[in-house]
C-alpha cells in the first residue's frame, strides 16, 4: 500500500467535490492510502502576483505538515502542485530556510510533491492499471486538457513535455476511451486573467471548447479545478459570447478512470458536474 | 514614443532583487516570449517583450502603472521558448509584486489577500459545506487556518499593499496609463 499526505487546496474540497470523492474512490481501488492533513491551507499560489516570498512561506509551511508526518504530498490541482513544487525547491536554499525557521516551521524530511495524475503515471504505472480497468471505455471520445502548472516550467517539474505533453493522452487510452490529437493542446484556459479581464478569460476558454465540439468529443477531460471553472463554469458564458452551442461535460480524470475500474455513477460523483454528462453515461451503459 | 528623460536607471535594479527577478539582464530583445503567448494570440495589448525592455529602459511609471501588466496568465509558455533560459513568468509576476507595493495592486488580489488573512483559505466555509462533505463521506475540514495571519503579519505584505501614500510621487507623475 502506497501512502501519501493529501494537499486539498481551496477549491477543491468545496467547488469540486466530485473531483475529491472520485480521486478518493479510486485510490482505495488502487490501494493507494491518502493521510488527511487537517491544518494545511491555501496552497499560496493566488496571492503570488502581489508577494512571491509571502506565497512561497505559506506553500513551505503546508510542506512542513507533510515532512512532520514523514509523506509526501499528493495535489489535485495544477497551481498547488507548481507553488508547492516550487517551495520544496526553495527549502533548500539557506536563504529562504532561514526566513522559514524563523517563523517556527521545521522541516524534518525531504517532502516530493505530485499531482495525483503524475503518481498514476509515475508510480502506479500504465499496467497496473490496465489490469485495474473493468469496463473498457471502447465507445468514448475525449480531449485532454493538461493545463499549464501540470508540466511547466519544466525546470520545476522535470516531467512530461512540456510542449506536447502526452501522459494524460496515455492515462486516458489505458481507460479504453479515444483521446483525440489536436492542437494548441498546451493553451491556457485563461483561469488566471479572470480575475483581471472575463472576457479575455472567456476568449481563452472558447478556443479549446470550439476544438473539442470540432472534435465531436463526449468530454473534455481537466486535472485542474481551476481549468474545470473555466471550460465547465463558464462554457455558457463563452456560448453566449461566440453564439453558439457546446454542451461539453467536462470530467476530472479520476471520474473517467472510475467509470472504467466499475465504480458507479455516484462513486465518482457525476450529479455534481455542472454541464450534464447523461448522453456520456448512456453510451456507458451506467444507469 | 519613449521619453527616456523620465527613464529611472535604478528600477531594473529594483526587479533583479526580487523573488523571480533575477534573469531579467540576460533579455536580449528576440521576441519568443511574445510569439508563444496565448493571452497575446487573443490580445495584443498584453506584450511580454514590451514590458521587459520598458523596465530594462528604465520606464517605471508606464511599466507598473499598465493594467496589461495584470494579464499575465503565469503559464510559463514563454518560460518554455526563452533562447537566453530566463523564467519570463517570473521575471514578470516580480515586476507585479512591484507594482503592487506601488499602490498599483488591483482590488481583486486585495481581495484575496484578505481572505487568506481572516481564513488561511479562499472560500469560507459554511456549515453547509461541511454537511454535503458529511454526506458524500468526506473528512471535515477545518474552518480556519490561523496561521496563515502569522506569515502575512511576519512578511507585512497586507501593510506594503495597503499603504496608499508609499510612492505619492511616482502616482502623481502617472499620465497616460493605456500605453
Amino acid at each position: 500500500m502506497k501512502r501519501y499526505a493529501l494537499f486539498l487546496g481551496c477549491t477543491v474540497p468545496v467547488r469540486a467535490q466530485h473531483y475529491e470523492l472520485s480521486a478518493r474512490n479510486v485510490a482505495k481501488e488502487l490501494n493507494i492510502e491518502f493521510v488527511e492533513m487537517d491544518d494545511a491551507s491555501c496552497c499560496g499560489f493566488p496571492i503570488k502576483a502581489v508577494d512571491a516570498e509571502t506565497s512561497l512561506l505559506i506553500a513551505a509551511r503546508n510542506i512542513s505538515i507533510a515532512s512532520t508526518m514523514n509523506l509526501n504530498i499528493v495535489t489535485l490541482c495544477n497551481s498547488c502542485t507548481a507553488m508547492l513544487s516550487d517551495a520544496q525547491k526553495q527549502l533548500k536554499h539557506n536563504e529562504f530556510y532561514k526566513k522559514f525557521k524563523e517563523l517556527g516551521f521545521s522541516y524534518p524530511h525531504d517532502v516530493v510533491v505530485k499531482h495525483f495524475v503524475r503518481v498514476l503515471y509515475e508510480e502506479i504505472g500504465l499496467d497496473v492499471l490496465k489490469k485495474a480497468v473493468k469496463k473498457p471505455l471502447n465507445m468514448l471520445k475525449v480531449i485532454s486538457h493538461y493545463g499549464c502548472h501540470y508540466m511547466r516550467p519544466s525546470q520545476l517539474h522535470e516531467f512530461d513535455n512540456p510542449e506536447v505533453p502526452h501522459t494524460l493522452d496515455e492515462l486516458v487510452t489505458v481507460t479504453g476511451a479515444q483521446s483525440v490529437e489536436y492542437v494548441d493542446k498546451k493553451m491556457c484556459c485563461g483561469g488566471s486573467v479572470l480575475g483581471i479581464d472575463e472576457a479575455l478569460a472567456v476568449t481563452m476558454a472558447n478556443h479549446k471548447l470550439h476544438t473539442a465540439k470540432n472534435s465531436n468529443v463526449d468530454a473534455l477531460i481537466s486535472i485542474c479545478p481551476f481549468c474545470t471553472v473555466m471550460y465547465e463554469d463558464n462554457q455558457r458564458k463563452a456560448e453566449d459570447k461566440f453564439e453558439t452551442q457546446y454542451g461539453i461535460p467536462v470530467l476530472y480524470y479520476p471520474q473517467l478512470l472510475g467509470l472504467s475500474l466499475g465504480l458507479d455513477k455516484n462513486a465518482v460523483g457525476i450529479r455534481f458536474n455542472r454541464v450534464k454528462a447523461s448522453a456520456l453515461l448512456e453510451k456507458v451503459g451506467v444507469a | 514614443m519613449i521619453e527616456l528623460k523620465n527613464a529611472d536607471p535604478n528600477f531594473k535594479w529594483e526587479i533583479i532583487k526580487r523573488e523571480g527577478g533575477e534573469g531579467l539582464l540576460k533579455c536580449f530583445g528576440c521576441s519568443d516570449c511574445a510569439a508563444s503567448c496565448p493571452v497575446r494570440y487573443f490580445d495584443e495589448r498584453y506584450n511580454p517583450r514590451k514590458i521587459i525592455r520598458l523596465t530594462l529602459l528604465g520606464m517605471k511609471k508606464e511599466v507598473l502603472s499598465s493594467p496589461f501588466l495584470w494579464f499575465c496568465a503565469h503559464c510559463h509558455a514563454c518560460t518554455e521558448r526563452c533562447p537566453q533560459g530566463i523564467m519570463v513568468a517570473e521575471v514578470i509576476n516580480a515586476i507585479k509584486n512591484y507594482a503592487a507595493e506601488q499602490d498599483y495592486c488591483p482590488e481583486g488580489y486585495k481581495m484575496q489577500l484578505d481572505l487568506l488573512n481572516k481564513l488561511g483559505r479562499l472560500y469560507e466555509i459554511e456549515d453547509f459545506d461541511l454537511r454535503k462533505r458529511e454526506k458524500l463521506g468526506l473528512p471535515p475540514i477545518n474552518k480556519i487556518i490561523s496561521e496563515v495571519a502569522k506569515i502575512l503579519e511576519h512578511t507585512g505584505i497586507i501593510e506594503r499593499v495597503h499603504s496608499k501614500n508609499a510612492h505619492a510621487n511616482l502616482k502623481s507623475e502617472t499620465r497616460n496609463t493605456n500605453e
